[in-house]
């Protein structure tokens, strides 16, 4: 490869960071799903010419390492050609959990279009189609509020994927510009809100396009072969960064074991093993001996468990970095196929995305404090606490679906406290406000604040936990997906664990029914749900 | 009289007969009306009437405090069970991968929230009446809470304020300044409601005793009196009196009078769409103003806080003359966002060997005989010389090439442009606009040094340069409108019988307005309404400001979204979620004189001549001096023009002249 300039990195770094982040922004004004618009679960990418990840903006870290994978299955089961918009949400081809739609699309120069047509006229040829390979893909992946399956929300508790939605394998539903009106019609068909999912979808080519409209300003500007060799650069830069970070751990093999508490289909615990093996700037992180896959929605396909990994690597590397393919490339990932953290067909994925990543990270962060104990921070809540009321709204007769994720305490970190009530690690969405809530779904949040009190104690305390109280003013049926009621989230060094988290049902008659952490529930006019999210674990012995 | 306090100087400009006077005092932070004191003398003694003074304002003490966590201690009053919601905020955290990462406590701790039994819904319904002996309760326990002043912020207060009224009226026994939320913001999410209230409350006491001081400044005998008003961040000014119980609509003040100057001055040549760069050292402010005037948004957010009320959509970025260059352990050249800040400064002041931006422009030549502020402040080039040999020799080991010192100054400033250039982006190209139909007013120290790079970077096809850019925040203060916003959130779909509903929300907001304006002075002739509506398509979250508030309100939005976001969705239902009113008492504009002015277009005599690196090479170029050119005429390219408060770097290929306002006018003729 030829040499870069330190001067000319540096303003791609900034170029490409800033085409993601254009592509969110337009993302997120214009979207209708709550979890899109309000809580900011979407993320936006730019891909070179061989589907490898040159940037991303700063949106969800469990889409990090997994948006490369869905490319890559679009570029091997479909030839993306100029107008072109491919979706997938398949788990088994790319996707993570169902409701987690990708849309990607090629990025073709005019030049190259314009010069296939001009030789081909010169050799006497009519204008053959173009069938360059595109110098860019872009990609975003949003969560839509329902992609259909037996519960409203689509994160309900099913025993294998088929119960829950559409499965999307990398299928056009642009071509050459005009949208497939055929392929819309049988994805909107099973799904709930099809006019929500409708603009949704909308609002994804949208960013798409902006996307597309700043990457070709760059080119034009710039050239086409600085701006591919750059890409370049940018891989080869993020790869150097994340040696650098694993160079400066200890040398050695460490070993950590944790476990969600359930599959909520069975009480076992689920049991997450890793060996993490560091040498010189290089790193193993073997997932062996971890559950096989399971009846219930907590499996995770290998995509997630390769971002949970990259997310905590990442952690370690200093400075803000490109999350680029680069950074990836140092580290070896080996999770076997039939497990809990490598799930294959048809295991129900639901989970996988939200609960199953946070316990991936508990489990590589306690392996990591054992070679740089000044570094990792105590356990944060490890659960996303995923709540999904949906029903019929009295107010207009239409279908309504309320996904929401409850944040909870923050680990203790060696030099300060965890954060209250704040989202960790694999996620960053926000709150729905309550005023918001109540103006869009039948439903009223009658108590949100902090859990006082419950973070580990310790040298440095763990964060407290939320308590959240909701309502519902119309029979509805209720999901959760959640974890940490029964393994408290560690302390360490000396530091105590986090509580537990805990959820009713409070019933209109006053009758107070304490759940478990994962399951469908229905629930009548008047009804509360009461989550109390877990706090985080303490760092270091109180003195 | 226009005053615009800074981090290192506090800017006087006055009327006196028919000359603008200007002057600059060095400020005073630890208390900014000493240095205001220091410049009021000294006009005193030069004016000779002995009429009452017209003050205004622009302070950044309300930001200062904010930055500083040096506000009042505030309690908080909430629907019981929300306590909570000013620490909980949005429940992300604020940098992702930064395991060490610290959010800034909230304003008020917990200890000084008081949640009280009461609930109103969305409907406007009371579904838990507020008891009086809770209200006795919590005037008990706010009293043993020894604070400093009150917000309060109950859940769907904009549909049913009656709640927080009965609050209000109970703790004015307290004696304490009460901020509600109502008031100050009724609109809808109650953390950025809360947030706003809270800010408010926590500034209150101190903005009101600072003005208090100014208001009773001991000035000589001649000046009868000092009528005193205050720059808000939405760029009109509001009385003191105002500006004391609302200091919330003040943080923006400084910045928000350079935006208000710009477009003065803009106007004055004949230009309504222009990007304004405010480049100082330590950090840059960018703006963007069309048609409709400067833009304001509701989103803004301030020390990690949000601040829902309308301000100037202002786009602050950490980087600026002072901003460091280093290379990182991936071998890529970063610039800032550490800076030098006023000590030690960079290192041609004399006090490290940092290499900053401020150096790489000595490095490369651009200030001719390497002075700043006319002459008087000498620089130590040999010192940026020898900052940049360290960082070049660093450069040349991550690319594996040597990389000379001048190689590597044009590097820095390479970087700064793109950074810059990502500013300038984020409020034009991101909100739909082409910077191709904008022109570039620099001003700041810095502005002018980068202004036509950064305008060729973006194709911007012109730039132009007020006469003394460092001083146009004061006197775009004293050109301000006075100005009252006011906003109701009605939730109302786009249909015909919602325009009853918005001409009576319309109507109250108006009779209001009229009476504050009038009661400061602006009969019905000097006052302006424009009505505005916050619009989105029913699911959505984020509202588009339309002009449009009668007709087909719903066609309009479909324009206007597909103009910002390139698509329209006509079959969705389109949803009014708030009504916005900005009234204006319009302030008759200052006459100033007209300079010379030549017609013949001839070229003007440089200074001097003197050897610089311009795009990327060592040649001779024309130096000018601001204060000798005359309007009409054209500077010859490549040159250097100088004046007091900043320098100007036109590169060749562009075209330079002085119009007839004396503005520097430059077409930056891209090379693309």
């Amino acid at each position: 490869m030829k040499k870069f300039d330190p001067i000319t990195l540096e303003i791609y770094r900034a170029l490409y960071t800033s085409v993601a982040e254009e592509m969110g922004v337009t993302l997120r004004r214009t979207s209708f799903s709550p979890n899109i618009k309000e809580r900011r679960d979407y993320s936006c990418a730019v891909f070179d010419s061989a589907g490898r990840v040159i940037a991303q903006g700063d949106h969800m870290p469990v889409h990090l390492g997994s948006m490369p994978m869905a490319v890559a299955a679009a570029l091997r089961e479909v030839t993306i050609e100029p107008g072109d918009v491919v979706a997938v949400n398949d788990p088994f081809a790319g996707g993570t959990h169902l409701p987690d739609v990708t849309l990607i699309m090629g990025i073709f120069t005019r030049s190259s279009e314009v010069r296939s047509q001009r030789s081909a006229k010169k050799k006497g040829q009519h204008p053959t189609p173009i069938t360059q390979h595109p110098l860019f893909f872009v990609a975003n992946r949003a969560h839509h509020a329902d992609i259909g399956g037996a519960t409203p929300g689509s994160m309900g508790l099913a025993t294998d994927v088929y119960g829950e939605g559409v499965r999307i394998p990398p299928i056009r539903i642009v071509r050459g510009g005009e949208t497939c009106d055929d392929v819309m019609k049988l994805i909107l068909n099973n799904v709930r809100s099809s006019d929500e999912r409708r603009a949704d979808f909308a609002a994804q080519i949208g960013s798409l396009k902006t996307g597309e409209m700043r990457l070709l300003e760059i080119v034009a500007r710039r050239g086409e072969q600085e701006v591919s060799d750059y890409a370049q650069h940018l891989i080869a830069y993020s790869s150097r960064m994340m040696r650098r970070a694993i160079s400066a751990i200890p040398d050695g093999s460490y070993e950590a074991e944790d476990a969600l508490d359930d599959d909520g289909i069975s009480d076992r615990p689920v049991p997450i093993r890793v060996r993490l093996t560091i040498k010189g700037d290089r790193a193993v992180v073997d997932f062996n001996g971890s559950s096989p896959q399971v009846a219930g929605a907590i499996n995770a396909v290998e995509a997630i468990t390769a971002s949970a990994v990259s997310y905590c690597f990442r952690c370690l590397v200093s400075t803000d970095v490109p999350a680029s393919a680069g950074l990836m490339e140092p580290i070896k990932v080996i999770a076997p196929p039939g497990t809990v953290v490598n799930a294959a067909h048809p295991a129900s994925v639901a989970g996988g995305n939200v609960e199953t990543s946070q316990r991936v990270v508990d489990t590589v962060f306690m392996a990591l404090a054992q070679a740089v104990p000044d570094r990792i921070p105590a356990a944060s809540q490890g659960t996303m606490n995923n709540l999904t009321i949906g029903g019929i709204d009295p107010r207009t007769g239409r279908e309504f679906s309320y996904y929401e994720t409850v944040a909870g305490g923050m680990g203790a970190r060696p030099r300060a406290d965890g954060m209250n009530s704040t989202h960790t690690h694999m996620t960053n969405s926000l709150n729905t406000p309550a005023e918001a809530l109540e103006y869009a779904y039948p439903l009223r949040v009658r108590e949100y604040r902090i859990r006082q009190g419950s973070g580990g104690k310790g040298k440095q305390k763990g964060g407290d936990g939320t308590i959240r109280e909701i309502e519902t003013l119309a029979d509805s049926r209720m999901a959760l997906l959640a974890d940490r009621r029964k393994r408290a989230p560690y302390g360490l060094s000396g530091g105590e664990d986090g509580e537990c988290g805990r959820t009713y049902l409070i019933h209109r008659n006053g009758k107070n029914q304490k759940l478990r952490s994962k399951g469908n529930w229905e629930m009548k006019a008047g009804d509360r749900v009461r989550i109390e999210t877990p706090s985080g674990g303490g760092f270091g012995e109180k003195s | 009289m226009g005053i615009d306090t800074g981090g290192t100087f506090t800017d006087f400009v006055y009327q006196a007969g028919r000359d603008l006077r200007i002057f600059k005092v060095a400020s005073t932070p630890d208390d900014p009306s000493r240095a205001i004191a220091e410049g009021l003398q000294r006009i005193a003694k030069e004016i000779d009437s002995t009429l009452a003074i017209e003050v205004i304002h622009g302070t950044t003490v309300g930001t200062n405090a904010l930055l500083q966590r040096r506000g009042a201690r505030t309690a908080l009053v909430t629907t019981a069970g929300f306590e909570d919601v000013i620490e909980i905020g949005r429940q992300a955290r604020p940098e992702l991968y930064n395991l060490d990462a610290i959010k800034p406590p909230p304003l008020v701790a917990s200890e000084l929230r008081f949640g009280i039994k009461e609930r109103v819904v969305a409907s406007g319904e009371v579904i838990e009446p507020l008891r009086d002996d809770d209200l006795k309760k919590l005037i008990k326990k706010i009293q043993k809470a020894d604070c400093k002043s009150i917000a309060i912020s109950l859940l769907f207060s904009f549909v049913h304020p009656d709640h927080e009224k009965r609050i209000a009226a109970a703790l004015k026994q307290l004696d304490l300044p009460v901020s509600v939320s109502h008031e100050i913001l009724p609109e809808y999410r109650e953390y950025e409601r809360t947030s706003t209230v809270v800010v408010n409350a926590y500034l209150q006491p101190l903005m009101g005793r600072y003005l208090n001081r100014l208001e009773k400044l001991n000035l000589k005998s001649q000046v009868s009196g000092l009528n005193l008003r205050v720059m808000q961040s939405s760029g009109g000014s509001i009385s003191a009196r105002v500006a004391a119980n609302e200091p919330v609509r003040t943080i923006l003040s400084g910045p928000a009078g350079g935006v208000v100057g710009a477009l003065r001055v803009a106007g004055a040549a004949g230009f309504e769409n222009l990007i304004t760069f405010d480049m100082g050292g330590t950090s840059t402010d960018v703006a963007l103003c069309d048609r409709e005037g400067m833009r304001l948004t509701n989103e803004s957010i301030v020390a990690a806080m949000p601040v829902a009320i309308p301000m100037m959509d202002i786009h602050t970025v950490g980087a600026g003359g002072g901003s460091i260059a280093r290379v990182d352990e991936g071998g890529s050249l970063r610039v800032g966002p550490e800076s030098v800040g006023a000590d030690p400064g960079p290192a041609c002041y004399g006090r490290s060997f940092l290499p900053t931006v401020t150096d790489a422009h000595v490095v490369l030549g651009h200030f001719p005989g390497a002075t700043l502020l006319g002459g008087e402040f000498k620089l130590d080039e040999d010192r940026a010389r020898r900052a940049f040999d360290e960082l070049a020799s660093d450069m040349t080991r991550a690319a594996k090439r040597k990389v000379s010192r001048v190689e590597a100054a044009q590097g820095v400033l390479d970087v700064v442009t793109t950074n810059m250039e990502r500013a300038l982006r984020h409020v034009s190209v991101e909100r739909g606009y082409d910077p191709r139909d904008f022109t570039l007013i620099p001003f700041g120290g810095a502005g002018g040094l980068h202004a036509v790079d950064l305008a060729r970077a973006l194709r911007i096809p012109r730039v132009l340069v007020p006469a003394s850019p460092g001083a146009l925040s004061a006197n775009g203060v004293l050109t301000a409108d006075v100005v009252k916003e006011q906003s109701r959130t009605v939730m109302l779909e786009a249909k015909g019988d919602s325009q009853r509903q918005l001409e009576k929300v319309f109507r109250e907001m108006e009779k209001q307005a009229r009476a504050t304006l009038l009661a400061e002075g602006f009969p019905d002739r000097k006052q302006k309404h424009e009505r505005s509506l916050a619009v989105r398509y029913k699911g959505q979250s984020f509202e588009l400001q339309i002009k449009q508030t009668t007709g087909n309100i719903a066609a309009a939005f479909h324009r206007a979204h597909q103009a910002r976001y390139g698509y329209a969705q006509p079959a969705n239902i389109v949803e009014i979620v708030s009504a916005r009113l900005r009234s204006s008492g319009l302030v008759d504009q200052l006459k100033t004189p007209k300079p010379k002015f030549s017609s013949s277009k001839i070229s003007a005599t440089p200074h001097s001549f003197v050897e610089a690196y311009f795009e990327r090479k060592k040649i001779s170029v024309a130096v000018y001096r601001r204060a000798e050119l005359i309007a009409g005429t054209r500077l010859r390219v490549p040159c250097v023009v100088t004046e007091y408060s900043g320098t100007t770097l036109i590169p060749g290929g562009a075209q330079a002249e002085i119009n007839r306002h004396g503005d520097l006018l430059i077409e930056a003729a891209a090379e693309i």
